[in-house]
């Protein structure tokens, strides 16, 4: 591939606008879910931070399962890594219909005041990392991996290019288009639409309310999950590992617009470019006060976000 | 009569308040006083091995003390209390607060970590418990005047300046890049490697990389990605870490992916085979050096019984600082033995604090002597390297 002649003597630019993308991938995938379920609920689902530990935990004990601690070769090995994937967002679906079951549903049915629900939330994460580190450990632990996902994938501008974030944005790319399809194309899609615009006419035109909320968070968990897999391949799972992530993907979302599926990605993307670009300049603990301070002002000037829409009202 | 029973209620309540120690004291020989000694580190949490690595020390401690195979028959019983503050300082200002309320507690191992030091000592120097940290090397925490404060290890004034010249003198490594995890432990110990280093003649670049989430911190995990490309762009010969094993571990697995191929350096916070298990891949950990106040096990007859002890109560092998906390809770209880000689009732806080100020104890590590200032006599920095997935001493810096 032919290198752009400013970035050829530049390394480091190019390392942090690839891993910026990277990261963003991940941030996009996580704030799907909190922008989902925000789009039908006006709600914002502080557990979604554990939803996304436990995807790393499933991708962890399933890629322990089926690899031990073998490393088969080849690129048709990345069948395990896909399955790792499915385990990571199958363990986060799980663990987000519970939450909408145990901790949302009851105060839904009581006309609970929003607030209510906002402590719900802090005290389901709270109660679920506190679990997964008494259940699971509280030391850091990596998903045993294929050859193939170890290592660079080729190198751009000198700078060898992990084939990990390939993995990372692939998986972003087909779960992103995968859910905006589902959404926008489908019965199910056409449901949650309804419920986020009116709850109570779609529930007079046949719309069950209580399913499409809880397969609606059941979407977000899934790509939460998938994200916590990834993360968890190149951070390490550890029951503290959703905090952090979380929080920034909730600001993606917001970035991007709330409730807006296709804002989640930009805004995921955009995040993970304002954290790592001026690292080039700058040390990295400015890192933050740089990134949130650019996305402060971008906010200012479009308070709904870039794309500035929801799905529609709380239902 | 009627005077009687207010007295004798004002007599039990004057009891009760003078603590179950001095209570104790009172008690037949047949019903020896109960002292309880507290062990505070990270029992949780990103950094909770460190932790791990000596709360065992200090109970085997105690049960040989208990037991009569340490310091003979004692006159009074030891019991052990836990806390666990993280490594952080908000929950150690709440530890210190319940040990201090304990009446029976008479002193303590730890706070492990500088910054839990620090936001416990207002309180417990306050009550006058005596705190002995068998790994708490921030320079500044013997500065308060805090006389209840003691530590069994050399701070960082002496572990910075000693890596930098073995790095510089002994490596051979002159253009260096500094990174600190922006705690107290590790910006302090950085400044102060790095100044030596610039002083021994070194090019010298710093950097701040904050500890991430899933390590007790707030930055995102995500960062190691730009530093490690940082790191490379600037080529140095040597990059030394000063914080903890666990972000540590993070940041060999993304310099590793990155291509970094120099030396890699750490302090005592990552003297802990923990570090290999928190780095992606584990092999990524081999040719890191670590240095540590704190000595590996010799061969004597007390190490191998307490190696033994240990093992049996942990159900793994002693690491970093565990056989520190064994030599401060056997200094503890040492200086409660002195005191019994002139009658338990002897033992209290503020008796205990004074003692400690003038004791020598021959521990497993080094034979102890605290300084006015609470800091230990000696100097000794080791340094270890990771060969083949295991920590190896290499001896003296």
């Amino acid at each position: 591939m032919q290198c752009p002649s400013f970035l050829a003597n530049n390394n480091l630019w190019v390392s942090l606008i690839v891993g910026g993308i990277a990261n963003g991938f991940l941030y996009a995938l996580i704030a799907l879910g909190y922008t989902l379920v925000y789009g039908v609920l006006r709600l914002i689902n502080f557990a979604h931070s554990e939803v996304f530990m436990a995807g790393g935990f499933g991708g962890l004990f399933a890629m322990r399962a089926i690899l031990g601690t073998s490393s088969p070769a080849g690129f048709w090995a990345i069948w395990f890594m896909i399955v790792g994937i499915v385990a990571g967002a199958a363990a986060g679906g799980a663990t987000a219909f519970v939450l909408e079951r145990v901790a949302y549903r009851p105060l839904r049915k009581r006309n609970a005041p929003r607030l209510t629900y906002l402590i719900s939330a802090i005290g389901a994460s709270f109660f679920l990392f506190n679990l997964g580190g008494k259940e699971f450990g509280r030391i850091t632990a990596f998903i045993p991996t294929p050859a193939v996902v170890q290592g660079n994938s080729f190198t751009l501008c000198g700078v060898g290019v992990e084939s990990v974030w390939i993995l990372t944005m692939v998986t972003a790319l087909v779960l992103l288009i995968v859910l905006d399809t589902v959404v926008n194309r489908t019965k199910l899609g056409k449901g949650i639409r309804a419920v986020a615009q009116d709850a109570e006419t779609a529930s007079l035109m046949g719309v069950h309310i209580d399913r499409t909320i809880a397969l609606t968070f059941v979407l977000g968990g899934l790509m939460g999950g998938a994200a916590g897999c990834l993360f968890g391949v190149q951070f390490g799972v550890i029951y503290t590992m959703g905090f952090v992530p979380g929080l920034k993907a909730f600001t993606a979302a917001v970035l991007g617009g709330i409730g807006n599926i296709r804002g989640a990605m930009i805004g995921g993307l955009m995040l993970g470019l304002v954290e790592n670009i001026p690292l080039r300049w700058m040390s990295a603990e400015w890192q933050d006060v740089v990134a949130f301070g650019v996305l402060v002002a971008l906010l200012l000037f479009r308070p709904t976000g870039l794309l500035g829409e929801r799905l529609g009202r709380e239902a | 009569m009627k005077v009687g029973a207010p007295i004798a209620v004002g007599a039990l309540v004057l009891t009760a308040f003078n603590g179950a120690a001095s209570a104790n004291a009172k008690h037949p020989a047949t019903t020896k006083p109960t002292f309880a000694i507290a062990y505070e580190g990270p029992l949780t949490g990103g950094n909770a091995v460190l932790g791990q690595d000596m709360i065992y020390s200090v109970e085997f401690a105690i049960s040989q003390a208990n037991a009569g195979k340490s310091f003979g028959n004692l006159p009074f019983k030891l019991t052990f209390v836990r806390k666990d503050d993280q490594g952080l300082g908000p929950p150690a200002a709440t530890d210190a607060q319940e040990l201090v309320a304990d009446k029976q507690v008479i002193g303590m191992v730890g706070p492990a970590f500088s910054a839990s030091v620090q936001a416990a000592e207002p309180t417990l120097s306050a009550a006058n418990l005596a705190m002995i940290s068998p790994s708490a090397t921030r320079v500044t925490l013997a500065d308060h005047n805090w006389p209840n404060f003691f530590r069994v290890v050399a701070d960082d004034g002496v572990q910075g300046p000693s890596d930098a010249n073995y790095v510089v003198k002994k490596l051979g490594k002159h253009n260096l890049y500094v990174v600190n995890d922006a705690t107290t432990y590790g910006s302090p110990l950085a400044n102060a490697f790095a100044a030596q280093a610039r002083a021994d003649g070194a090019k010298v670049t710093t950097n701040t990389f904050p500890e991430t989430g899933g390590c007790g911190g707030t930055a995102s995990a995500t960062q190691y990605t730009a530093d490690a490309a940082t790191i490379k762009s600037a080529n140095p010969g040597l990059v030394f870490y000063s914080g903890y094993y666990c972000d540590l571990g993070l940041l060999i697995g993304a310099l590793h992916k990155a291509g970094y191929k120099g030396v890699i350096f750490s302090d005592d916070g990552s003297d802990t085979s923990a570090l290999i298990t928190s780095t992606n891949p584990h092999s990524a950990a081999n040719g890191v050096y670590v240095s540590c106040a704190c000595s590996v096990l010799g061969s004597t007859t007390a190490d191998k019984v307490f190696a033994a002890g240990f093992q049996k109560l942990a159900h793994f092998a002693p690491a970093v600082y565990s056989a520190e906390s064994f030599d401060a809770a056997s200094t503890l209880i040492d200086e409660l033995k002195i005191l019994a000689k002139h009658g338990v009732g002897n033992i209290t806080r503020h008796h205990v604090v004074s003692g400690l100020h003038t004791i020598t104890y021959v521990g497993l590590t080094k034979t102890i002597h605290f300084k006015s200032d609470g800091n230990i006599s000696g100097t000794a920095i080791y340094v270890n390297k990771i060969e083949n997935g295991k920590l190896v001493q290499l001896g003296l810096e």
